[in-house]
């Protein structure tokens, strides 16, 4: 992807609140506000998605917290620390690394913003609790918002370049 | 935007698995065991779902290798349908499966496990990480990202759909190959394969530095079991199981997979959710084989591509026929890149790949199913019981970190009598530790993603139960 938006919904579908960001990107898949835009569907968080952050113009990071109160979420931009560290036991890369990697390796980072929402029940279930599904409408909602003001696409602007 | 935004990294409870090391009267180690205790429950979710669902649920059980658990699932349900998916897309599900074997394992020895190679297992954990490895060998994390985005690009552009393709399903695949979608990967590979030679020559340019840790990480007599085709070659979808011993003698050859239960026992101990899988002739716990890269480089009489062959023999020739150390997990995952990318160019160039006859079509015929492959990790079994409407009563997952889980425990147990010699624990042990441990590659973090990001934590214990030191990574 070149210049484009990428959307990444991630967490395991089949722990209840875990899967928030894959109903997430289900929901952002479909709305057209977000028309052009690549929305992928991930377990965690991979290396090969710095490569994506150096060739895009924007990423969304979708996912669940257990900081924040149920059914709460926040809008995060990705701050790439001086003193990064992921421990190299576990598969899982966090937006820092990915995006200290992308401008240490390809010279380039996108505006990376991880959007994320408390969860109530990681108990296996491929369903929300009802305050995350609760919140998700407007999550997406927000995510959207985030797209257009910051990727700008013509898409999600009317004729006289309001947010429809 | 209506809500906050907060700048603070997002923080999460960790906690999937720990290691207690136990100590006799006089300070010495005597036993030491790799505790999961995060529970899964997959095949509890399992229980009532139609079978047609069973693929893109079970895809779901693993972030780094769900493509492992779609074929896997998918060929047991062919046995529900009591189906053979056409020949084309029996091929399609190789490549697929090949994508998936080269992008985890290239997670597993660029990201994870280079750093150690790179910078040694004294080194600070500050340093030996990915960001340190970006400082001291871009080209390596830069083939890294490559060959991964290789792998993941094959899924997704056979998927074919933006968000979680399900493209395999019961009875083959869901849709034929394009032609444009056979050239543009065909495209990407010879970068691919070039970037793993490049990989494999530093690694063997390495490989004498690291003699003292090859001897003390999981060196240890057990079998070896792996998928071989009729021809003995390495089979990572279909074949048969070939069990082969230390000396290199055959325990078992050409055994129909399905058959497994006649083979493999499964123990289930009070201190881990991990199942052990244990060789049944041999008994419980002594029945310890070992599965996964190492394990299909020993017990196949080849590769089957020219690349990976060659490599093969050079493997052999180095470090004999059956390399009894874990350590060796790394060198093997290399060549089986290697083969996996040859592989799926051979494949893409076959008459008969792009033809539109990819999926058999039934109802259920049958109400049990046996699925199996090679997944990045080894040998995976996906085993179910359906009624006459096709809703799964009972599923059993043997997957391959259960196969690996005698020999993990065996081979933290030999690095902590090797490195441990106080009450109290240090860093470059806790470094080997996790390291002997790595080899293997063990996918446990993937459970849940809030609570998922595996710590690893190291207990010693003394005589009387007392817990002497603790250290958390």
């Amino acid at each position: 992807m070149t210049d484009g938006v990428l959307l990444v919904g991630y967490g395991n579908a089949m722990r209840s609140d875990d899967g928030l960001g894959w109903h997430a990107a289900e929901r952002l898949a479909e709305d057209q506000r977000l028309a052009g835009s690549v929305v992928l569907q991930r377990q965690q968080l991979t290396p090969e998605l710095a490569l994506d952050i150096s060739e895009s113009a924007l990423v969304v990071l979708i996912d669940a917290s257990t900081a924040l109160a149920p059914g709460v979420f926040s809008v995060t931009m990705v701050e790439p620390a001086a003193d990064v560290l992921d421990r190299t036991w576990s598969h899982h890369v966090s937006p820092t690394t990915l995006v200290a990697i992308a401008r240490e390796l390809y010279g380039r980072a996108c505006e990376v913003y991880v959007v994320s929402c408390g969860v109530q029940s990681l108990d296996i279930g491929d369903r929300l609790s009802p305050v995350v599904e609760q919140a998700l409408p407007q999550m997406v909602d927000a995510i959207a918002e985030l797209v257009v003001l910051r990727a700008v696409l013509p898409e999600g602007l009317d004729e006289e370049g309001r947010i429809l | 935007m209506s809500n906050t935004i907060v700048i603070d990294p997002v923080t999460r409870i960790e906690g999937h698995s720990k290691i207690t090391i136990h100590l006799d009267d006089h300070g010495e180690v005597v036993d030491a065991q790799f505790h999961v205790i995060q529970f899964r429950g997959f095949e509890r979710i399992a229980q009532g779902r139609p079978i047609h669902e069973m693929p893109s649920i079970m895809a779901r059980i693993c972030g780094i290798c769900p493509v492992s658990h779609l074929i896997a699932s998918s060929k047991a349900c062919d046995q529900i349908l009591a189906v053979e998916p056409p020949p084309t897309g029996a091929d399609l599900r190789r490549v697929m499966n090949l994508a998936q074997i080269v992008q985890s394992n290239a997670l597993s020895f660029f990201h994870l496990s280079s750093p150690d190679l790179l910078f040694g297992f004294d080194a600070d954990p500050a340093q030996r990480n990915i960001i340190g490895l970006l400082q001291a060998n871009p080209q390596l994390v830069r083939d890294g990202v490559g060959v991964r985005r290789f792998g993941q690009q094959i899924i997704e552009w056979l998927g074919g759909k933006r968000i979680h393709p399900s493209w395999i399903v019961p009875g083959g695949v869901d849709s034929p190959l394009s032609e444009e979608t056979r050239n543009r990967i065909l495209s990407t590979i010879p970068e691919a394969i070039a970037a793993i030679e490049r990989a494999i020559v530093w690694y063997k340019s390495s490989l004498l530095d690291w003699a003292d840790e090859a001897a003390s990480f999981g060196d240890f007599r057990s079998a070896f079991m792996g998928l071989v085709d009729q021809d003995g070659n390495v089979d990572h979808y279909d074949g048969l199981l070939r069990v082969m011993d230390a000396d290199g003698n055959l325990l078992a050859d050409r055994i129909d997979p399905t058959t497994y239960t006649d083979y493999l026992g499964e123990a289930v101990e009070p201190w881990t959710y991990l199942k052990s899988t244990y060789w049944k002739a041999i008994g419980y716990p002594q029945g310890v084989y070992r599965v996964g890269p190492l394990a299909r480089v020993i017990v196949a009489d080849r590769m089957g591509t020219l690349r990976a062959d060659i490599e093969l023999d050079e493997f052999r020739r180095r470090l004999g026929r059956v390399p009894g150390s874990s350590f060796h997990y790394h060198y093997a995952r290399l060549i089986d890149m290697l083969y996996a990318s040859e592989r799926i160019e051979e494949l893409l160039r076959g008459p008969d790949i792009l033809l539109p006859r990819v999926r058999a079509f039934a109802g259920i015929n049958s109400n049990e199913g046996i699925g199996v492959s090679e997944a990045p990790r080894g040998t995976l079994l996906h085993h179910y019981r359906v009624d006459d409407d096709g809703i799964v009563q009972w599923a059993n997952l043997a997957i391959a970190t259960g196969h690996n889980n005698l020999a993990m425990n065996r081979s933290v147990l030999q690095v902590a009598k090797r490195y441990v010699k106080s009450a109290e624990l240090t860093e470059p042990m806790l470094n080997r530790v996790e390291a002997v441990i790595r080899c293997y590659d063990p996918c446990l973090s993937c459970s849940t993603h809030a609570l998922g990001e595996m710590a690893l934590q190291v207990q010693l214990i003394g005589p009387s139960g007392v817990v002497l030191d603790e250290l958390v990574r």
